[in-house]
């Protein structure tokens, strides 16, 4: 082929292809393509100003070099369009310099980059929203764990006030009036108490605990608390437990007792007669529990619904029954916590039944009957002196009323500053002691009073921190400043009468834990309980550092041996040290450290 | 007439190419279309008394993939840093490529821009941010066409050395 027919197959090719004739000069060899302006060709084409910099570097120097190429460039073309270009210079016979149109290629470069960046736009945004999302979810807790504090401190007022007028002599009308006022102030705490699980099970903050416990007993407290409604709407309560049902297990007995709670509550409100079953039995390897009712019943089409949030089967029950509609909702996510699932079977008319499955395993371990067998302390019989440390005029006038009568006497005090001083002149049997006070906070006033007692060599006083903050992590708080217990206003008389008891007491209440040891481990059993005495001292100090590696290990080692020398209890504690320390979890890791030392303190071999 | 250089730098997708179209063409596209190698335009502007072209070289916006390619900044009278105020990294991607131009080419003159101003309510961007420079700053919105303009005459007017016309133009 001749030259000047390659230039003419080039130029059908879609390039122009010009021949340097001088720098920066240039003339056209072939046809022209019709895209080709007349002219200088750095005019026509800016870009080019640039490469042919390059370009003429090249052509003096190809450096055996057989093309030098640009980068793509785009320039405007008439109505809006856009063309597409590459130059190629080329140093053989003749310096030559192509121009070419390259608009398919920069297509797919184009829709090739365009993805990669789309994507990682993408990315960014999802990114961006999970930020958003993350401080929305942090916002909205916060902002219920501030609510909840703001109603539940007059509610305390209310509740407590209610409790005490119930105790004075009162005529009938005045008594049903109180009656009225006082269920009326529960049935506001239960709605506020669901909203809250509801809340904190959304935002995946709640956590089982794994301890051991009596499912019968669990059950049996459920029905007590509801059979008064039962009983006053004629209806009888009947519990069933297959017989050979182990009866100790592993779990969360306190969720399990809430699940049966708002089950029976329930049946025994959507029922005007007839009687409520519960039944408890082992289906494969799961707990099975069933809660029966001859009640109202629910339509085909509303039992699939009716676990969902804010969902009762028929709206117009919300208005003759009242309530949340998300007593379901929160058990059906407790029992999914718990491995399990939920469902209902019922016919309009013929009654319903709730079942629900838990994945639980048998508890092997013994049962703490001696200390629960243990009577348990009266306040009447126990002389005390108590601070109390409160800046709510109110409160500190219902803990007062609470206490009387009782052989207690109440130092008051309005901030943790004058608690403090208070504690360090006077002798305190128990600290009561609120958490969110001027001048100084009850967090920091026990930081101060746990520091004064290790200085004075003194043993630590008792003190109940007494706040309306219901979420973990101010329990968490709580018992991390030094605070024996952590109770939630609004509290009932007994509930606190119980708590002061209970931690006042405590030297008392405390019975020998009976653990019989087989003869031939008698000879090591003293070592081995000694050494765990020691472990104590390990355990508080690695959580001092918040060393987990530590405590796991500890954890280990004693879940590992305890049984084995017949101390199950060991094991419990250590299984509970080694979860929580893999999850590190400072207030839990805490308890299981405080249950060892009581064990070790009480343990009696035989 | 006098023909002075600038290239739009920055991360992709921060507006570069709109921001030109809106210049020249006073027109905006809602699709997103990735600029590949060079994009080239031109515009007669009047900057202080002085009519001047403005050849913009709409430069690739940098990615993980590719880098900026450099050698295009070669003969800029001036150029352009682009940033999205709704993406912060692209602020420090601005900064960044502010540092290797000025290690290559020396002290250019430049501006700064923060673009999408319509989506103010989204960014990220704060005026401390943008302030800790001390740069010729300019928020603008190549959708609605608010800043374009006085960003660019700001740049031609520097150019050109007209200190009135920079002052006018950044006030405004």
């Amino acid at each position: 082929m001749s030259p000047s027919a390659q230039f003419e197959l080039l130029a059908a090719l879609g390039y122009a292809v010009l021949e340097r004739t001088g720098p920066g000069s240039f003339r056209a060899l072939g046809s022209a393509p019709r895209w080709l302006p007349k002219g200088p060709v750095t005019d026509a084409f800016p870009f080019l100003e640039l490469f042919l910099l390059d370009a003429e570097e090249y052509w003096a120097y190809p450096g055996g070099r057989p093309r030098l190429s640009s980068d793509l460039w785009t320039q405007a073309a008439d109505f809006g369009r856009e063309m597409h270009f590459r130059a190629v210079a080329v140093a053989a016979d003749r310096q030559l310099l192509l121009i070419e149109r390259v608009d398919s290629r920069f297509d797919q470069a184009q829709a090739f980059v365009q993805y990669a960046h789309e994507a990682k736009l993408a990315e960014e945004k999802i990114s961006k929203l999970s930020h958003e999302l993350a401080r929305a979810t942090e916002a909205k807790s916060e902002f219920l764990a501030r609510m909840s504090h703001e109603i539940r401190t007059p509610l305390n007022s209310l509740l407590g006030m209610a409790e005490l007028l119930s105790e004075t002599e009162l005529n009938d009308e005045q008594r049903e009036y109180v009656r009225i006022f006082r269920r009326a102030g529960d049935t506001l705490l239960n709605i506020i108490n669901d909203i809250l699980d509801f809340s904190k099970v959304e935002a995946g903050q709640i956590q089982m605990e794994c301890i051991g416990f009596d499912v019968a007993q669990v059950v049996r407290e459920a029905i007590d608390i509801i059979d008064v409604r039962a009983r006053a709407k004629g209806l009888a309560v009947s519990f069933s437990i297959q017989p050979e049902l182990p009866a100790r297990w592993m779990g969360d007995p306190g969720r399990l007792r809430q699940i049966l709670l708002n089950l029976l509550g329930n049946a025994v409100k959507f029922t005007e007669q007839g009687a409520i079953r519960v039944s408890v039995e082992k289906l494969h390897d799961e707990l099975h529990f069933a809660v029966s009712d001859t009640g109202a019943g629910i339509a085909a089409d509303r039992i699939s619904t009716i676990f969902d949030s804010f969902t009762q089967a028929d709206v117009s029950t919300t208005r003759k029954y009242g309530g949340t509609g998300l007593g379901l909702a929160i058990s059906k996510r407790f029992v999914e916590l718990m491995g399990g699932r939920i469902w209902a079977e019922s016919a309009p008319g013929s009654g319903s039944t709730i079942h629900f499955t838990a994945r639980l395993e048998a508890d092997e371990g013994n049962a703490p009957e001696a200390a629960e067998d243990a009577p348990r302390p009266a306040l009447d019989n126990l002389s005390l002196r108590i601070l109390l440390a409160d800046d709510s005029a109110d409160n500190r006038f219902l803990i007062r009323g609470y206490l009387r009568g009782t052989a207690c006497l109440i130092d008051e005090v309005e901030n943790g500053a004058a608690a403090v001083e208070r504690f360090q002149s006077g002798e305190y049997g128990l600290i009561l002691m609120d958490a969110e006070m001027p001048v100084m906070d009850g967090y920091s006033a026990v930081r101060a009073i746990r520091a004064c007692e290790i200085e004075r060599g003194l043993p630590p006083t008792p003190v109940l921190a007494l706040t309306a903050h219901a979420f973990q992590e101010a329990r968490d708080r709580s018992l991390a400043a030094g605070c024996t217990d952590h109770l939630v206003k609004p509290i009932a008389k007994t509930a606190l009468l119980e708590a002061i008891a209970r931690h006042a007491g405590k030297p008392h209440a405390e019975a020998p834990i009976h653990v019989e040891v087989e003869n031939w481990l008698k000879p090591v059993v003293p070592g081995y309980l000694e050494k765990r005495r020691g472990d104590v001292a390990a355990l508080e100090s690695a959580l001092e550092r918040r060393d987990f590696a530590t405590i796991h290990t500890l954890g280990h080692q004693m879940a590992g041996s305890g049984a084995g020398y017949g101390f199950a209890g060991i094991t419990a504690i250590g299984a509970a040290l080694e979860e929580s320390a893999l999850a590190s979890d400072p207030a839990r890791i805490r308890r299981a450290i405080s249950d060892l030392d009581r064990f070790l303190r009480n343990v009696v071999t035989g | 007439m006098l023909k002075k250089k600038i290239c739009m730098v920055g991360q992709f997708g921060v507006g570069k190419t709109s921001l030109v179209r809106r210049f020249v063409d006073s027109i905006f596209d809602e699709r997103y279309l990735s600029t590949i190698g060079v994009k080239i335009d031109r515009k007669d502007v009047c900057a202080g008394g002085t009519d001047l072209t403005l050849m913009l070289w709409d430069l690739a916006g940098e990615d993980d993939l590719a880098p900026l390619n450099m050698s295009h900044l070669r003969g800029a009278s001036g150029y352009i840093l682009v940033a999205d105020g709704c993406r912060a990294a692209t602020l420090s991607k601005a900064r960044e490529l502010q540092q290797r131009i000025t290690k290559m080419l020396g002290p250019l003159p430049f501006v700064l821009v923060i673009n999408k101003t319509d989506l103010r309510d989204h960014w990220e961007v704060q005026s401390a941010d943008i302030q800790q420079y001390g740069w010729l700053t300019f928020e603008t919105s190549a959708k609605e066409g608010t800043g374009v303009e006085e960003m660019f005459l700001a740049l031609a007017a520097r150019l050109t050395g007209d200190r009135a016309a920079i002052g006018k133009s950044a006030e405004s």
